[in-house]
Protein backbone atom coordinates (compact mmCIF):
# COMPACT_ATOMS: atom_id res chain seq x y z
CA UNK A 1 0.00 0.00 0.00
CA UNK A 2 1.83 3.06 -0.99
CA UNK A 3 1.33 6.44 0.48
CA UNK A 4 -1.72 7.61 -1.66
CA UNK A 5 -3.40 4.87 -1.33
CA UNK A 6 -3.01 5.27 2.21
CA UNK A 7 -4.40 8.33 2.71
CA UNK A 8 -7.46 7.53 1.10
CA UNK A 9 -8.11 4.52 3.51
CA UNK A 10 -7.46 6.60 6.58
CA UNK A 11 -9.94 9.14 4.75
CA UNK A 12 -12.66 6.72 3.81
CA UNK A 13 -12.41 5.46 7.16
CA UNK A 14 -12.74 8.86 8.85
CA UNK A 15 -15.17 9.92 6.55
CA UNK A 16 -17.28 6.45 7.21
CA UNK A 17 -17.06 7.27 11.25
CA UNK A 18 -18.20 10.46 10.35
CA UNK A 19 -21.19 9.42 8.30
CA UNK A 20 -22.08 6.99 10.88
CA UNK A 21 -23.16 10.43 12.89
CA UNK A 22 -25.81 11.75 10.90
CA UNK A 23 -28.40 11.11 13.68
CA UNK A 24 -26.24 13.72 15.70
CA UNK A 25 -27.48 17.47 15.39
CA UNK A 26 -26.34 20.84 17.11
CA UNK A 27 -30.03 21.38 18.32
CA UNK A 28 -28.81 24.76 19.92
CA UNK A 29 -31.17 27.72 17.97
CA UNK A 30 -28.86 30.41 16.73
CA UNK A 31 -30.77 32.33 19.08
CA UNK A 32 -29.52 31.07 21.97
CA UNK A 33 -26.14 31.16 20.66
CA UNK A 34 -26.81 35.42 20.01
CA UNK A 35 -28.24 35.38 23.40
CA UNK A 36 -24.99 34.31 25.31
CA UNK A 37 -22.85 36.41 23.29
CA UNK A 38 -24.59 39.79 24.17
CA UNK A 39 -24.44 38.56 27.49
CA UNK A 40 -20.64 37.83 27.71
CA UNK A 41 -20.67 41.24 26.22
CA UNK A 42 -22.05 43.08 28.22
CA UNK A 43 -20.43 40.94 31.40
CA UNK A 44 -17.33 42.37 29.57
CA UNK A 45 -18.05 45.99 29.53
CA UNK A 46 -19.12 45.88 33.28
CA UNK A 47 -16.22 43.68 34.11
CA UNK A 48 -14.35 46.54 32.35
CA UNK A 49 -15.94 49.95 33.55
CA UNK A 50 -15.98 48.48 37.40
CA UNK A 51 -11.93 46.99 36.89
CA UNK A 52 -13.25 43.75 38.94
CA UNK A 53 -11.18 40.75 37.77
CA UNK A 54 -12.59 38.90 34.75
CA UNK A 55 -14.99 36.17 35.83
CA UNK A 56 -13.51 33.57 33.00
CA UNK A 57 -17.29 31.52 31.79
CA UNK A 58 -16.27 28.05 31.54
CA UNK A 59 -17.78 25.05 29.80
CA UNK A 60 -18.97 23.16 32.90
CA UNK A 61 -22.07 22.80 33.12
CA UNK A 62 -22.87 23.58 36.84
CA UNK A 63 -24.79 26.72 37.14
CA UNK A 64 -24.50 28.85 40.62
CA UNK A 65 -26.68 27.23 43.37
CA UNK A 66 -28.48 29.59 45.03
CA UNK A 67 -27.83 28.61 48.95
CA UNK A 68 -30.92 29.73 50.63
CA UNK A 69 -30.22 30.40 54.53
CA UNK A 70 -33.40 30.35 56.53
CA UNK A 71 -36.15 28.22 58.05
CA UNK A 72 -38.55 26.36 55.34
CA UNK A 73 -41.46 28.12 54.15
CA UNK A 74 -44.39 27.17 55.29
CA UNK A 75 -46.95 29.45 53.09
CA UNK A 76 -50.12 27.33 53.14
CA UNK A 77 -53.21 28.22 51.29
CA UNK A 78 -55.74 27.03 47.84
CA UNK A 79 -54.48 27.40 44.70
CA UNK A 80 -56.21 30.73 43.18
CA UNK A 81 -55.64 32.14 39.47
CA UNK A 82 -55.07 35.67 38.49
CA UNK A 83 -55.09 36.19 34.72
CA UNK A 84 -51.28 35.53 34.23
CA UNK A 85 -50.62 34.00 37.96
CA UNK A 86 -51.14 31.03 39.66
CA UNK A 87 -50.58 31.43 43.11
CA UNK A 88 -50.41 27.91 44.91
CA UNK A 89 -49.28 26.83 48.34
CA UNK A 90 -45.45 26.00 47.34
CA UNK A 91 -44.86 28.06 44.61
CA UNK A 92 -46.22 30.65 42.16
CA UNK A 93 -45.84 30.57 38.04
CA UNK A 94 -45.90 33.87 36.31
CA UNK A 95 -46.54 34.49 32.78
CA UNK A 96 -44.09 37.19 31.73
CA UNK A 97 -45.29 40.03 28.87
CA UNK A 98 -42.46 38.51 26.76
CA UNK A 99 -43.70 34.83 27.49
CA UNK A 100 -41.29 33.87 29.83
CA UNK A 101 -42.64 31.89 32.98
CA UNK A 102 -41.35 32.90 36.25
CA UNK A 103 -41.71 30.29 38.79
CA UNK A 104 -40.96 31.57 42.23
CA UNK A 105 -40.42 28.23 44.47
CA UNK A 106 -40.71 28.58 48.26
CA UNK A 107 -41.17 24.50 48.70
CA UNK A 108 -40.35 21.93 47.08
CA UNK A 109 -43.88 20.39 47.16
CA UNK A 110 -47.22 19.44 44.73
CA UNK A 111 -45.31 18.43 41.73
CA UNK A 112 -47.95 17.24 39.96
CA UNK A 113 -49.51 20.54 40.30
CA UNK A 114 -46.86 22.42 39.08
CA UNK A 115 -46.27 20.55 36.12
CA UNK A 116 -50.50 20.91 35.27
CA UNK A 117 -49.81 24.82 35.86
CA UNK A 118 -46.90 24.86 33.55
CA UNK A 119 -48.61 22.57 30.49
CA UNK A 120 -51.17 25.08 30.87
CA UNK A 121 -49.30 28.06 30.40
CA UNK A 122 -47.96 26.50 27.19
CA UNK A 123 -44.73 24.88 29.01
CA UNK A 124 -44.49 21.21 27.91
CA UNK A 125 -43.29 20.10 31.20
CA UNK A 126 -42.51 17.15 33.33
CA UNK A 127 -42.44 17.86 37.39
CA UNK A 128 -40.91 14.89 39.36
CA UNK A 129 -40.73 14.74 43.03
CA UNK A 130 -37.02 12.68 42.40
CA UNK A 131 -33.72 13.92 41.55
CA UNK A 132 -34.11 12.59 37.62
CA UNK A 133 -36.64 12.30 34.79
CA UNK A 134 -39.46 9.85 34.98
CA UNK A 135 -38.81 6.74 33.34
CA UNK A 136 -41.16 7.96 30.74
CA UNK A 137 -39.03 10.73 29.49
CA UNK A 138 -36.02 10.54 27.54
CA UNK A 139 -33.35 12.76 28.09
CA UNK A 140 -32.94 15.42 25.29
CA UNK A 141 -29.35 16.68 24.78
CA UNK A 142 -28.07 19.77 26.21
CA UNK A 143 -25.18 22.24 26.10
CA UNK A 144 -24.43 24.86 28.60
CA UNK A 145 -25.34 27.66 26.02
CA UNK A 146 -28.78 26.28 25.61
CA UNK A 147 -29.38 25.65 28.89
CA UNK A 148 -28.67 28.87 29.87
CA UNK A 149 -30.66 30.40 27.32
CA UNK A 150 -33.89 28.21 28.86
CA UNK A 151 -33.50 28.73 32.81
CA UNK A 152 -32.15 31.65 34.59
CA UNK A 153 -32.33 31.31 38.20
CA UNK A 154 -31.88 33.96 41.55
CA UNK A 155 -32.57 34.21 44.96
CA UNK A 156 -36.02 36.05 45.53
CA UNK A 157 -36.74 38.36 47.43
CA UNK A 158 -38.93 36.50 50.12
CA UNK A 159 -36.73 34.30 52.80
CA UNK A 160 -35.85 31.09 51.25
CA UNK A 161 -37.18 31.77 47.84
CA UNK A 162 -35.78 31.22 44.34
CA UNK A 163 -37.05 32.77 40.98
CA UNK A 164 -36.61 30.19 38.07
CA UNK A 165 -37.18 31.88 34.64
CA UNK A 166 -37.69 29.19 31.85
CA UNK A 167 -38.07 31.24 28.45
CA UNK A 168 -40.04 28.64 26.27
CA UNK A 169 -39.30 30.03 23.21
CA UNK A 170 -35.49 28.89 23.56
CA UNK A 171 -36.81 25.69 23.90
CA UNK A 172 -35.72 23.41 20.62
CA UNK A 173 -38.86 21.95 18.65
CA UNK A 174 -38.87 18.50 20.22
CA UNK A 175 -37.54 19.57 23.84
CA UNK A 176 -40.01 20.16 26.98
CA UNK A 177 -38.77 20.89 30.69
CA UNK A 178 -38.34 19.22 33.60
CA UNK A 179 -37.94 19.62 37.13
CA UNK A 180 -37.41 17.60 40.07
CA UNK A 181 -37.24 17.98 43.89
CA UNK A 182 -34.21 15.61 45.75
CA UNK A 183 -34.15 15.77 49.18
CA UNK A 184 -32.11 14.35 52.04
CA UNK A 185 -28.80 12.08 50.95
CA UNK A 186 -29.65 12.77 46.77
CA UNK A 187 -29.60 16.35 47.44
CA UNK A 188 -26.54 15.55 48.81
CA UNK A 189 -24.93 13.96 46.28
CA UNK A 190 -22.05 16.44 44.57
CA UNK A 191 -22.01 14.27 42.20
CA UNK A 192 -25.41 14.75 41.00
CA UNK A 193 -24.61 18.32 40.69
CA UNK A 194 -23.09 17.32 36.80
CA UNK A 195 -24.64 13.99 36.01
CA UNK A 196 -27.64 11.97 36.98
CA UNK A 197 -28.03 8.35 35.37
CA UNK A 198 -31.22 7.58 33.61
CA UNK A 199 -31.37 4.16 33.45
CA UNK A 200 -33.95 2.16 31.11
CA UNK A 201 -34.35 -1.32 30.48
CA UNK A 202 -31.44 -1.66 28.01
CA UNK A 203 -28.87 1.13 28.63
CA UNK A 204 -28.04 4.28 31.07
CA UNK A 205 -27.99 7.75 29.47
CA UNK A 206 -26.32 9.97 31.37
CA UNK A 207 -28.30 13.54 31.63
CA UNK A 208 -26.87 16.94 32.85
CA UNK A 209 -28.68 17.80 35.30
CA UNK A 210 -28.31 21.99 36.96
CA UNK A 211 -29.25 22.41 40.48
CA UNK A 212 -30.49 25.57 40.57
CA UNK A 213 -31.70 25.97 44.01
CA UNK A 214 -30.32 24.54 47.12
CA UNK A 215 -32.69 25.36 51.15
CA UNK A 216 -31.83 24.99 54.02
CA UNK A 217 -34.15 21.82 54.34
CA UNK A 218 -31.79 20.15 52.33
CA UNK A 219 -33.28 19.67 49.13
CA UNK A 220 -32.83 21.04 46.02
CA UNK A 221 -34.39 22.05 42.44
CA UNK A 222 -32.74 19.79 39.65
CA UNK A 223 -33.13 20.98 36.23
CA UNK A 224 -32.90 19.44 32.48
CA UNK A 225 -34.61 19.32 29.48
CA UNK A 226 -36.51 16.02 27.98
CA UNK A 227 -37.84 15.14 24.63
CA UNK A 228 -41.72 15.59 24.01
CA UNK A 229 -43.53 13.30 24.49
CA UNK A 230 -47.89 12.43 25.54
CA UNK A 231 -46.29 10.02 28.15
CA UNK A 232 -43.74 12.79 29.55
CA UNK A 233 -44.21 15.98 29.04
CA UNK A 234 -48.16 15.96 28.33
CA UNK A 235 -47.71 16.54 24.50
CA UNK B 1 -24.57 46.02 10.82
CA UNK B 2 -28.11 45.01 10.24
CA UNK B 3 -26.93 42.13 8.00
CA UNK B 4 -25.03 40.48 10.83
CA UNK B 5 -27.02 38.54 12.85
CA UNK B 6 -28.69 36.70 9.40
CA UNK B 7 -25.48 36.08 8.06
CA UNK B 8 -24.30 34.68 11.72
CA UNK B 9 -27.36 32.71 11.60
CA UNK B 10 -27.01 31.72 8.15
CA UNK B 11 -23.37 30.59 8.68
CA UNK B 12 -24.79 28.42 12.31
CA UNK B 13 -27.13 26.77 10.53
CA UNK B 14 -25.18 25.59 7.73
CA UNK B 15 -21.90 24.46 9.53
CA UNK B 16 -23.16 23.30 12.79
CA UNK B 17 -23.55 19.81 12.27
CA UNK B 18 -20.90 19.04 10.72
CA UNK B 19 -18.71 20.45 13.32
CA UNK B 20 -20.61 19.30 16.08
CA UNK B 21 -19.70 15.28 14.27
CA UNK B 22 -16.22 16.64 13.62
CA UNK B 23 -15.64 17.61 17.62
CA UNK B 24 -17.57 14.58 18.67
CA UNK B 25 -14.89 12.53 16.71
CA UNK B 26 -12.00 13.79 18.55
CA UNK B 27 -13.72 14.12 22.07
CA UNK B 28 -15.66 10.99 22.30
CA UNK B 29 -18.19 12.70 24.08
CA UNK B 30 -21.59 13.93 22.92
CA UNK B 31 -22.36 16.38 25.73
CA UNK B 32 -19.21 17.60 25.89
CA UNK B 33 -18.90 18.21 22.07
CA UNK B 34 -22.39 20.04 22.72
CA UNK B 35 -20.85 22.15 25.11
CA UNK B 36 -17.42 22.84 23.41
CA UNK B 37 -19.21 23.81 19.57
CA UNK B 38 -22.11 25.83 21.36
CA UNK B 39 -18.72 27.98 23.24
CA UNK B 40 -17.14 28.14 20.10
CA UNK B 41 -19.96 29.57 18.19
CA UNK B 42 -20.62 31.92 20.85
CA UNK B 43 -16.87 32.88 20.40
CA UNK B 44 -17.58 33.40 16.04
CA UNK B 45 -20.76 35.43 16.96
CA UNK B 46 -18.86 37.89 19.81
CA UNK B 47 -15.88 38.06 16.70
CA UNK B 48 -18.21 37.70 13.65
CA UNK B 49 -16.48 40.34 11.77
CA UNK B 50 -13.35 39.29 11.91
CA UNK B 51 -14.25 35.26 11.83
CA UNK B 52 -16.81 36.07 8.77
CA UNK B 53 -13.84 37.42 6.77
CA UNK B 54 -11.51 34.17 7.63
CA UNK B 55 -11.43 31.84 4.51
CA UNK B 56 -12.69 29.04 6.29
CA UNK B 57 -14.66 30.15 9.09
CA UNK B 58 -15.79 26.59 9.78
CA UNK B 59 -12.01 25.43 10.53
CA UNK B 60 -11.55 28.24 13.23
CA UNK B 61 -15.08 26.69 15.00
CA UNK B 62 -13.71 23.52 15.01
CA UNK B 63 -10.04 24.53 15.88
CA UNK B 64 -11.76 27.27 18.63
CA UNK B 65 -14.32 23.83 19.80
CA UNK B 66 -10.64 21.79 20.45
CA UNK B 67 -8.88 24.34 22.10
CA UNK B 68 -11.58 25.18 24.20
CA UNK B 69 -11.83 21.29 25.15
CA UNK B 70 -7.99 21.65 26.40
CA UNK B 71 -8.82 24.53 28.54
CA UNK B 72 -11.80 22.14 29.83
CA UNK B 73 -9.42 19.28 30.69
CA UNK B 74 -6.54 21.63 32.14
CA UNK B 75 -9.56 22.99 34.63
CA UNK B 76 -11.02 19.26 35.19
CA UNK B 77 -7.81 18.12 37.08
CA UNK B 78 -8.74 20.71 39.32
CA UNK B 79 -12.07 19.06 40.02
CA UNK B 80 -12.97 16.51 41.77
CA UNK B 81 -16.23 15.78 42.34
CA UNK B 82 -17.42 15.79 38.59
CA UNK B 83 -18.80 11.78 38.43
CA UNK B 84 -18.65 9.96 34.91
CA UNK B 85 -19.64 13.25 32.82
CA UNK B 86 -17.03 11.75 29.95
CA UNK B 87 -19.11 8.74 29.53
CA UNK B 88 -22.19 10.39 28.00
CA UNK B 89 -22.40 8.14 24.88
CA UNK B 90 -24.29 4.92 24.74
CA UNK B 91 -25.06 2.38 22.19
CA UNK B 92 -24.06 2.04 18.92
CA UNK B 93 -22.76 5.73 19.32
CA UNK B 94 -20.33 4.57 22.25
CA UNK B 95 -19.27 1.63 20.12
CA UNK B 96 -18.05 3.84 17.20
CA UNK B 97 -16.68 6.86 19.55
CA UNK B 98 -14.68 4.08 21.23
CA UNK B 99 -13.42 2.58 17.93
CA UNK B 100 -9.18 1.99 17.14
CA UNK B 101 -9.20 4.24 14.61
CA UNK B 102 -10.77 7.31 16.77
CA UNK B 103 -8.78 6.24 19.68
CA UNK B 104 -5.54 6.68 17.93
CA UNK B 105 -7.01 10.04 16.48
CA UNK B 106 -7.05 11.61 19.83
CA UNK B 107 -3.75 10.32 21.15
CA UNK B 108 -2.49 11.97 17.91
CA UNK B 109 -0.04 15.18 19.17
CA UNK B 110 -2.25 18.28 18.99
CA UNK B 111 -0.56 19.53 15.52
CA UNK B 112 -1.01 16.28 13.90
CA UNK B 113 -4.93 15.96 15.29
CA UNK B 114 -5.39 19.58 13.88
CA UNK B 115 -3.95 18.67 10.40
CA UNK B 116 -5.94 15.62 10.46
CA UNK B 117 -9.07 17.23 11.11
CA UNK B 118 -8.76 20.02 8.68
CA UNK B 119 -7.76 17.57 5.91
CA UNK B 120 -9.78 14.58 6.05
CA UNK B 121 -12.45 15.90 8.17
CA UNK B 122 -12.97 19.04 6.79
CA UNK B 123 -11.67 18.12 3.57
CA UNK B 124 -9.23 21.36 3.06
CA UNK B 125 -6.25 21.02 0.30
CA UNK B 126 -2.60 21.39 1.75
CA UNK B 127 -2.40 25.03 0.88
CA UNK B 128 -5.49 26.20 2.69
CA UNK B 129 -4.40 24.11 5.71
CA UNK B 130 -1.27 25.38 5.95
CA UNK B 131 -2.48 28.80 6.03
CA UNK B 132 -5.34 28.47 8.49
CA UNK B 133 -2.50 26.89 10.84
CA UNK B 134 0.09 30.15 9.82
CA UNK B 135 2.64 26.79 9.07
CA UNK B 136 3.99 25.51 6.04
CA UNK B 137 2.35 23.49 3.60
CA UNK B 138 5.82 20.99 3.47
CA UNK B 139 4.80 21.19 7.33
CA UNK B 140 1.40 20.12 6.79
CA UNK B 141 2.51 16.89 4.64
CA UNK B 142 5.21 16.22 7.07
CA UNK B 143 2.14 15.45 10.18
CA UNK B 144 -0.06 14.63 7.69
CA UNK B 145 2.50 11.74 6.86
CA UNK B 146 2.99 10.73 10.38
CA UNK B 147 -0.19 11.07 11.62
CA UNK B 148 -1.79 8.42 8.89
CA UNK B 149 1.07 6.51 9.48
CA UNK B 150 -0.33 6.15 13.31
CA UNK B 151 -4.17 5.71 11.78
CA UNK B 152 -3.20 3.38 9.42
CA UNK B 153 -2.29 0.69 12.12
CA UNK B 154 -5.66 1.64 13.76
CA UNK B 155 -7.65 0.84 10.87
CA UNK B 156 -5.81 -2.98 9.67
CA UNK B 157 -7.66 -5.78 10.65
CA UNK B 158 -5.47 -9.07 11.15
CA UNK B 159 -6.40 -10.24 7.72
CA UNK B 160 -5.37 -7.46 5.84
CA UNK B 161 -1.84 -6.93 7.80
CA UNK B 162 1.27 -6.66 5.14
CA UNK B 163 3.68 -9.20 5.77
CA UNK B 164 7.49 -8.20 5.07
CA UNK B 165 10.46 -9.90 5.43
Amino acid sequence: MNDSDTLAAVRDSLTTAKGSLAEVHMNTPADAIAREGRARRRRHTLTSLTGATAAVAGTALAITALAVPGHPASQSGSPARHPDTARLAAWTVAKQANGDITVTVRQLSNPSGLQSTLRADGVPASVTSVASPDLSCRPYPMSQVLFTSVYRAQKGTGAGTTVLTINPSALPSGAGVWLGAAFGRQAEDRGLHRVAVHRTINHTVHQPVHQVAARADNGVLRVGLVSLSQQCTGS
Amino acid sequence: MEREPAEFAEFYQATRDDCLRIVLLNVGDQHLAHDLVAEAYTRAWMSWRKVRDLEVPRAWVVRTALNAHVSWWRRRRREVFLGDHDAAASGDQATLLSGDLLAALRRLPPRQREVVTLRLLLDLDTETTARVLGIAPGTVGAHLHKAVATLRAAILSPDTLEISR
